[in-house]
């Protein structure tokens, strides 16, 4: 059976795509290096359109109404800018009501597109510029640690890593946020407490990971101006100790944090990188492995999640559990000399 | 129709799921086509492959090994057709529920009459209607057009005005959406689907072609008091192939592998249900329920009526917090037969949402999912009811009495006891009248759907064989009474005589001991007035029945079942119906 793998590595190769929907200006250039805050792409993503009725405005037939056009399809406008007439005694006109363009004249009406400000698509990362995708924006590439997560709240910083103690496994709390921390991205275990989340908006931090978060916690998560990232999942559970070890590795090196919302079906993972340019050129992560004897994995359903095991043994045929649920079992060895048959769709690879 | 009067050929359908992609192998044995093996992998359309042929190609590997015949070749791919020395197959038929809904503006001119039918429409499918546009709507030609270049949605369902009726408010809500098409690029521009007044085609046609990716479908409500929606939707199951080729990386494999035999589950399960309500007792109707990862579907059908539902977003994997917003925690809590933590079963939905594929290792965990797949069908059922009723009752808002149900989906045929299965369906549909429920074990439905259409001898024989398991016979009364009143007597006639009767209390939950597949004969004596699906409210009859795994089923718990505001309560009588229920296991 092959299973998913869960990126959680000290040093990989990272290539991400950082494209806009629709066409835009891309303003970097190949082999550009780049920061997180530095823009890929712009573009009008939230265009207004007005449908002028010309006919009706100047009170005339829609083909009169053509006639009296002043402008045409293409057509950059001012406010107050004459798009119609005059017409009639008193010199009747029609006007733009804003800066725009017009984007299609006739039949007695003007679709008029409103200027607005650009969206600007910023790298999220720190890397080089390895590829342009023509008018949607870029590929850039880097080496460094990274940690993917199971959920974010859509939110996106950089800034320097804090983990709040030398142990990931515990409860956030407010009296571990002081002032030290402002300006930091925090590191901790969990939390369960909205109260705890608020404290760290205002200190500001300007960002948050945590191992998991309590599930009653997503609406007030969401609410937050900071980004926030969970790793392994909900409840009150430790962060898994390969990403632990990671995020306390590097306490105080910059990090990019992209708490993006979790869609597998776009591949959209929230996760965070921690740029490591010099380091030698490791492979790409490999994607998908089959499971087997011997392969690192990550608990992620059970009383046992998010623990880190090796597979021993997978047993060739299905295997009974407690519950009476028949499913093909492994052998994981996990923690101190602890063992437990746990389901092969209950465990992803680990690369580290 | 014999075998021998039709060239035999050998079948493999896959069901690309939301986390798993299914493939069952038939071919012929004696003379009559069997299904012979199922096996599944891990469903490969998002994140990290986004390729569905990765996963199917695992899925048959894996039945290459259950069947110890040889399916893939390294040089050819798909063995097809079949080979003298019984290497590969002749057919592949595909269906598909994986992938995020399409997301669908519909447009109409009343709320009430071509709004809802091109909403009845988009719910046939895989959708989830972002945006809706009217009459009655007052938003300007201007607003519309912005609503429609943020939402860009990827199909546009407009209907309205009978033939011969309404055209030029039709128009002018065109000419929004004409517009709004023009100004995305062309990638981008959404599907159109046109089903309303006939006349328009042509101005339809010439306004919308050249600028956006239009079909259109014979008028859905041609006059008033008349619909037929079919056609529009064999257009909507064109569009969402079209779609998830542009969605979702395989598809076009996966098209070529099945010569174009590729359909969404919902339809294909549809399609089989229908099939099914034709080939047997018409008036009696069918209902198929599956309950899937993502979504739950219901299609029922009786006398060549169908009704179909895609319930998006409300399932029990990645759909399981579809549950919780459609309603509350104690709406899922209700259905426990232990006190749970409420932390405990929040935390354990949500990380079920990101970890869809993984299974429950603690008898708690297993009671959660069961608990969500009730609630998830619940919630499916009491919206679909409104559309199974020809006309209103008494007992509208109830489950009109339909037999068989048949249900498919993991949790189904995964639950460890064959009463899990059968508590899911019963509390979740609560069927009225006398009916079957049965278990499609080994996930046929989908595959069988699809396949009706190329090979509909296939499906007769396959379903033929006892391919659905028979979980039990349910008698349910309806009316009102106090708990404990006696309101029904049951008079139950044994081919070898052992006969008995039994009276039964409202409020209880009976199984009768009836072995499965023991034919026995059943008079219904109900007492106040009670409704036992014998013509009317009192009215006595008898039914000739036959045992299922669980016997039968005498549910008198009421309908709709009624719950304690005390939850305690509630697990104390849930526990109570187990133990019934698994008294016959």
């Amino acid at each position: 059976m092959f299973s998913k793998v869960k990126h959680i590595h000290a040093l990989t190769n990272i290539r991400r795509e950082r494209i806009l929907s629709s066409d835009g200006y891309v303003i970097v250039r190949r082999m550009q290096k780049v920061t997180p805050t530095d823009v890929i792409v712009a573009a009008p993503l939230s265009t207004k359109y007005l449908l002028l009725e010309i006919a009706q405005g100047l009170n005339v037939t829609p083909a009169r109404a053509d006639e009296l056009l002043q402008r045409q399809a293409g057509d950059e406008l001012s406010p107050g800018d004459v798009i119609a007439g005059p017409v009639g005694l008193f010199k009747r006109v029609i006007r733009a009501p804003f800066s725009g363009q017009v984007r299609i004249a006739g039949e007695g009406k003007v679709l008029f597109e409103i200027a607005s400000q650009p969206f600007e698509l910023q790298a999220g990362m720190e890397g080089t510029v390895t590829n342009i995708i023509p008018d949607r924006g870029a590929i850039i590439e880097t080496r460094g640690a990274l940690i993917q997560g199971v959920w974010g709240n859509g939110k996106i910083t950089y800034g320097v890593i804090q983990p709040v103690s030398n142990n990931l496994n515990q409860e956030l709390v407010a009296e571990q946020i002081n002032i030290g921390f402002r300006g930091a991205i925090l590191a901790a275990g969990y939390c369960n407490n909205s109260e705890v989340l608020e404290i760290a908006g205002n200190t500001p931090i300007k960002g948050l990971i945590l191992g998991s978060i309590s599930s009653d916690l997503i609406p007030a998560a969401q609410s937050m101006k900071y980004p926030i990232m969970v790793i392994d999942g909900f409840g009150s559970t430790p962060m898994n100790s390969a990403a632990e070890g990671i995020l306390i590795a590097n306490k105080d090196k910059n990090i990019a944090l992209n708490a993006q919302v979790y869609e597998p079906f776009l591949g959209k993972y929230p996760e965070l990188i921690i740029s490591q340019p010099n380091q030698p050129e490791p492979d790409l992560p490999i994607e998908s492995e089959t499971l087997s004897s011997g392969k690192k994995v990550i608990i992620v359903n059970g009383p046992q999640a998010p623990q880190i095991g090796i597979i021993d043994y997978i047993h060739p045929r299905k295997q009974r559990l407690s519950n009476g649920i028949e499913t093909r079992t492994a052998e994981v060895s996990y923690g101190h000399d602890k063992q437990a048959a746990i389901p092969l769709s209950n465990v992803e690879i680990l690369m580290e | 129709m014999d075998i021998n009067t039709v060239p035999a050929k050998s079948l493999i359908t896959l069901d690309i799921g939301n986390t798993v992609t299914r493939a069952l192998f038939f071919d012929v044995v004696s003379g009559k086509y069997r299904f012979l093996a199922s096996a599944s992998a891990p469903t490969t359309a998002g994140s990290p492959l986004f390729d569905v042929t990765e996963g199917a190609w695992r899925a048959i590997e894996e039945l290459q090994h259950i069947t110890r015949r040889t399916f893939l070749s390294e040089k050819e791919g798909l063995i097809i057709p079949s080979t003298r020395d019984n290497q590969g197959f002749d057919i592949m038929v595909a269906t598909m529920s994986a992938g995020n809904p399409m997301s669908v503006v519909t447009v109409g001119l009343l709320d009430n009459v071509s709004l809802l039918n091109a909403k009845y429409l988009a719910h046939t499918t895989y959708s989830e209607i972002v945006a809706e546009i009217s009459l009655n709507d007052r938003r300007t030609a201007s607003d519309r057009i912005n609503m429609l270049t943020e939402k860009r949605p990827d199909l546009i369902i407009i209907t309205g005005g009978t033939n011969k009726g309404a055209s030029k408010s039709l128009l002018s809500i065109l000419e929004s959406i004409g517009l709004s098409s023009y100004l995305l690029e062309e990638s981008q521009r959404p599907h159109i689907l046109y089903a309303g007044n006939d006349e328009l085609q042509e101005e339809v046609k010439s306004g919308l072609e050249k600028i956006s990716k239009l079909r259109i479908a014979p008028n859905i409500q041609p006059v008033l008091g008349k619909e037929d929606i079919y056609p529009a939707q064999n257009q909507l199951n064109e569009i969402y192939k079209d779609i998830r080729k542009r969605q979702i990386g395989g598809i076009r494999e996966v098209l070529s592998w099945t010569e174009g035999n590729f359909t969404s589950s919902a339809s294909a399960l549809g399609r089989v249900i229908r099939f099914l309500s034709e080939k047997y007792e018409p008036e009696k109707g069918v209902m198929g329920v599956d309950i899937g990862s993502y979504a739950t579907i219901i299609a029922a059908a009786s006398s060549g009526e169908e009704t179909l539902r895609v319930f998006p977003g409300l399932g029990v994997g990645s759909g399981c917090t579809g549950v919780l917003k459609e309603g509350s925690l104690e709406d899922i809590t209700r259905w426990l037969p232990l006190k749970l933590a409420k932390q405990d079963i929040l935390d354990y939905i949500y990380n079920k949402s990101v970890y869809p594929a993984s299974l429950p290792t603690e008898s708690e965990h297993l009671e959660i999912e069961i608990a969500l797949a009730k609630q998830a069908l619940r919630i499916a059922s009491k919206k679909t009811i409104p559309s199974l009723h020809k006309r209103s009752t008494t007992f509208s808002s109830l489950m009109p009495p339909i037999e068989p149900i048949i249900g498919s989906g993991r949790i189904l045929t995964q639950a460890p006891t064959r009463s899990q299965s059968l508590s899911i369906l019963l509390d979740g549909i609560q069927p009225t009248g006398v009916t079957t429920l049965a278990l499609d074990q080994n996930g046929l439905l989908p595959g069988l759907g699809a396949a009706s259409d190329i090979n509909p001898l296939l499906t007769v024989q396959v379903i033929e064989s006892n391919t659905f398991l028979n979980l039990g016979t349910i008698i349910a009364p309806i009316g009102y009474a106090r708990p404990g009143t006696p309101i029904l007597r049951i008079q139950v006639n044994r081919e070898d005589g052992r006969n008995f009767t039994r009276e039964i209390k409202f409020g209880a939950l009976t199984a009768l001991p009836i072995e499965l597949g023991e034919k026995v004969s059943l008079h219904l004596r109900p007492l106040h007035r009670f409704d036992v699906g014998m013509g009317g409210p009192g009215k006595s009859g008898k039914v000739n029945a036959v045992g299922g795994s669980l016997g039968i089923i005498i549910d008198a718990r009421g309908r709709p079942l009624h719950f304690f505001q005390d939850q305690e309560k509630n697990w104390k009588r849930n526990e109570t119906w187990i133990k019934t229920l698994l008294k016959y296991e």
